[in-house]
């Protein structure tokens, strides 16, 4: 009799969990781990698109902060949490392509999956307002005669401007001193203070910056920018120099197909979706919709490119 | 007078109900974080941030900015009951508000605490509204070199704080150093003192070690003094501060808004080193600076004033140059340009309402939270009444949960867990805490800013001394270190020709 029951109990236990499988993903919240602290870039613009796909999905999407390491600690856990589609995470470059060059990793970068990219922000280098340096061209005719004077303010190594820096050095054969600072406000300040010549920074960062104190060079995409249409590339300059920061999300790749389908496709009507887009516009985000499928075939030359650069500072300098 | 035309307009804009009600959700918001441990402005302002897409800008900017301040006042409150400094800033205060509340005098404490901070929160608004672009221009002014200077000098006025052997102080501080090395090398990206743990990549973060030091150590020893029994608290003589009380402050306030405004200026570390100053400043004119650390009100009203005004302070570089000064001021920014505001000397002029309203909101936020908090002095001090064995458990969880919080992660909370241990052996030592996170503090911003310096000039050392608000710092530290060694000297040698005459 209580054999039979506990069996009676058990089925229904299983149908139960059975169904409850079936309904992802409304039975319960889909975490969103964000690889930096609260308040970033990547933080507001993940917790301002996420009511947009709670809307498509039906369900809660809960942000739970993860930083440290730039994006590698919440990279591993996304790696240690199960592949239910329960667990989605941020996913940033250059930080999740450069770790794989310089570190060893506690985590298989292979296996995980971006789902879609969200925003480009390509690198600028910014100076004073009042800076002789009208161009590119004329940084590089400077620093050519001074080798080593000019300094570039960054946010530290293997850093977008670091690598940006890095480009320019080997394609106009100038020397450059970088100097690390712990953030792009920082970084700002001691630029608007003149004890840095220059710095780097995104696209997104100088058009929100007082536009009477500080001046662009050049921003270092393929294409301007739709922040900054005015603004001449690296390559129209005639220097090779590319880099920008890309912002996206990522699930683990063996969660199973259809949910990934399931969730790309939330993400991108969310981001098509008119009342989104008019925050993003307000927040000054650069939105540059990629499929997750797009954005992987593109990362492996991203990637051979920072191996390149990240080789030559280990054996030249 | 266009600048009291331009003050009412933006009291007229603060005086408003929806943002007076704004004003007082963010200051009791603020005050509540403050008083839970761990749980800090930064994260809070990071969760509200969506909402103050619906509220009109002001609005929304006055609560983020009550919540911020609010904290400073609520930290506070932990730091002088239970010996459990909320952030950096009011770890100091620690060090004589609890002693106060130990000897029953917790309620003057925090008075002095309260009164304290809102004098220095009145003047630094004003500061902001009457010089605010002027003083911008000094932030900007401080250059990795200046900085260097500063903490040089920094450091070495840490050893004022303990009250014990200026040799434990030393120790304590290079400790502190040490600590602050751990993580990724900014400039090299090596990993440095981590033992292969990803979770000290960044380093650790302070609240783990003012967690670990203060608050557990402290629980530490009173169970080990008492058993579950309590923690001998005297009777509570009376909740106000008395006439003495006050005259013995008024000073110490005084001397500590003007650290407090000026330091808040600074990016990086500002409302800490004001309060550090402040205290250090207190004891080195007081008459009697062997009593520091015992409980004398000066060292509570001094650092209280100093962080408050620098809370203040912090918001000139960013509302007249856009540039915040600290990561809360970075949350700001973030609100302003949710709706289209970039915070620089634009603003002053297109939109005057937002950045009068904003000062005015300021003003009118400070007397929000005296008239909040004295009341609740009170209701604070009551609970140190609450049998010990019912209240270390809650504060253990309480820093626990705080601790872990901060990034989701069980590593944070071993480690204080950790520094409890360590914070209790420094006890039986008699070494002080104190000197050991202003290292802490000090040191990584010290290490960075000596590199960028260095790397700017070449390697070449003589802009110290070329930069002159540089050298003014680099003299007043040979000063402080003569003023540090020669009575020791002169007495030493006084006590060896006494020894010969004898």
């Amino acid at each position: 009799m209580t054999a039979l029951k506990s069996v009676a109990l058990a089925s229904a236990m299983l149908s139960v969990a059975g169904a409850a499988w079936a309904d992802w993903p409304t039975d319960r919240p889909i975490e969103m781990i964000v690889a930096f602290a609260p308040g970033g870039g990547t933080d507001i613009m993940l917790r301002t698109l996420a009511p947009f796909v709670e809307a498509e999905l039906g369900t809660q999407i809960p942000v739970m902060n993860r930083p440290g390491a730039s994006g590698e600690i919440a990279y591993t856990a996304l790696s240690q949490a199960k592949p239910d589609g329960y667990t989605i995470s941020s996913l940033n470059t250059p930080g999740f392509l450069t770790m794989q060059v310089d570190r060893k990793l506690r985590f298989d970068p292979a296996a995980i999956c971006p789902l879609a990219r969200i925003v480009e922000d390509p690198g600028t280098f910014i100076v004073q307002a009042e800076s002789e340096y009208q161009t590119l061209a004329d940084l590089v005719a400077y620093a050519k005669e001074n080798p080593g004077a000019v300094s570039v303010g960054t946010t530290g190594v293997g850093t977008d401007e670091h690598l940006a820096m890095l480009q320019l050095e080997q394609a106009a054969g100038i020397d450059l001193t970088a100097v690390p600072f712990a953030g792009a406000n920082e970084a700002k300040t001691a630029l608007l203070g003149g004890h840095v010549n220059l710095i780097g920074l995104n696209v997104a960062e100088y058009t929100t910056s007082d536009q009477n104190a500080v001046r662009a060079l050049a921003q270092f995409a393929e294409a301007r920018s739709t922040l900054a249409p005015d603004l001449p590339t690296a390559k129209e300059q005639g220097f090779d120099v590319l880099m920008s920061s890309e912002r996206g999300l990522a699930a683990r790749c063996d969660v199973p197909e259809a949910d990934r389908a399931r969730l790309a496709q939330a993400i991108e009507t969310a981001l098509a979706n008119p009342e989104f887009q008019e925050k993003a516009k307000q927040q000054q985000l650069p939105l540059s919709y990629l499929s997750g499928t797009d954005w992987t075939a593109q990362m492996p030359a991203r990637l051979d490119r920072f191996r390149e650069i990240l080789a030559l500072v280990e054996g030249g300098q | 007078m266009e600048f009291l035309d331009l003050l009412m307009l933006g009291f007229g804009e603060a005086m408003t109900p929806a943002n007076l009600g704004f004003c007082l959700i963010g200051a009791l918001l603020g005050t509540l974080i403050g008083v839970l441990p761990g749980i800090g402005p930064t994260a809070t302002i990071a969760v509200l941030l969506p909402i103050t897409f619906f509220l009109p800008p002001l609005a929304g900017i006055i609560m983020l900015a009550g919540i911020y301040y609010g904290a400073q006042y609520g930290g506070s409150t932990t730091a002088v009951l239970v010996n459990l400094p909320g952030e950096a800033s009011s770890v100091v205060t620690a060090l004589d508000g609890y002693q106060m509340a130990r000897q029953g005098r917790a309620g003057a404490a925090l008075a002095v605490a309260a009164l304290g901070s809102f004098f220095a929160g009145t003047v630094a608004t004003f500061a902001i509204a009457l010089a605010g672009p002027t003083l911008s221009g000094f932030a900007l002014s401080f250059g990795p070199a200046e900085y260097v200077s500063l903490m040089l000098f920094g450091l070495l006025a840490a050893t004022i704080l303990a009250s014990g052997l200026v040799l434990k102080a030393i120790g304590m501080i290079l400790f502190g150093l040490l600590l602050g090395m751990v993580g990724t090398d900014a400039e090299t990206g090596a990993e440095r003192l981590t033992f292969g743990a990803l979770e000290l990549f960044d380093g650790i973060d302070f609240i783990v070690i003012a967690i670990g030091v203060f608050g557990f150590a402290e629980i530490i020893t009173n169970l080990e003094r008492s058993g579950s029994e309590g923690v001998s608290v005297a009777p509570l003589t009376r909740l106000w501060p008395t006439r003495e009380d006050f005259r013995a402050s008024w000073r110490a306030v005084l001397r500590g808004t003007g650290i407090g405004t000026f330091l808040g200026l600074l990016p990086g570390g500002g409302a800490t080193l004001a309060s550090f100053s402040a205290y250090s400043l207190e004891k080195k004119v007081s008459r009697h600076p062997q009593k520091f650390g015992t409980g004398v009100v000066e060292g509570v009203a001094a650092p209280e004033a100093a962080n408050n005004a620098a809370a203040q302070s912090s918001f000139i570089p960013l509302l007249t140059l856009g540039i915040p000064s600290n990561n809360m001021m970075a949350m700001m920014l973030s609100a302003f340009m949710i709706h289209g505001i970039t915070p620089g000397p634009s603003v002053l002029t297109n939109q005057p309402e937002i950045f009068w309203g904003l000062v005015a909101s300021m003003w009118i936020g400070n007397l929000l939270l005296v008239v909040i908090n004295l009341p609740l002095i009170g209701l604070w001090v009551r609970l140190l009444t609450v049998p010990y064995r019912l209240l270390y458990p809650a504060i253990l969880l309480f820093c626990c949960i705080g601790v872990y919080s901060m990034n989701n992660r069980i590593f944070d909370v071993v480690l204080a867990a950790g520094f409890g241990l360590l914070g209790y052996a420094f006890r039986k030592a008699k070494c002080e805490p104190g000197p050991l996170l202003l290292g802490f503090v000090l040191g990584p911003l010290l290490e960075a800013n000596l590199r960028r310096t260095m790397l700017i000039t070449q390697g070449d050392p003589s802009i110290f001394v070329e930069r002159p608000i540089s050298l003014t710092m680099l003299v007043a530290t040979v000063i402080l270190l003569t003023l540090m060694i020669l009575p020791s000297f002169r007495k030493t040698r006084e006590e060896a020709f006494q020894e010969e005459e004898a």
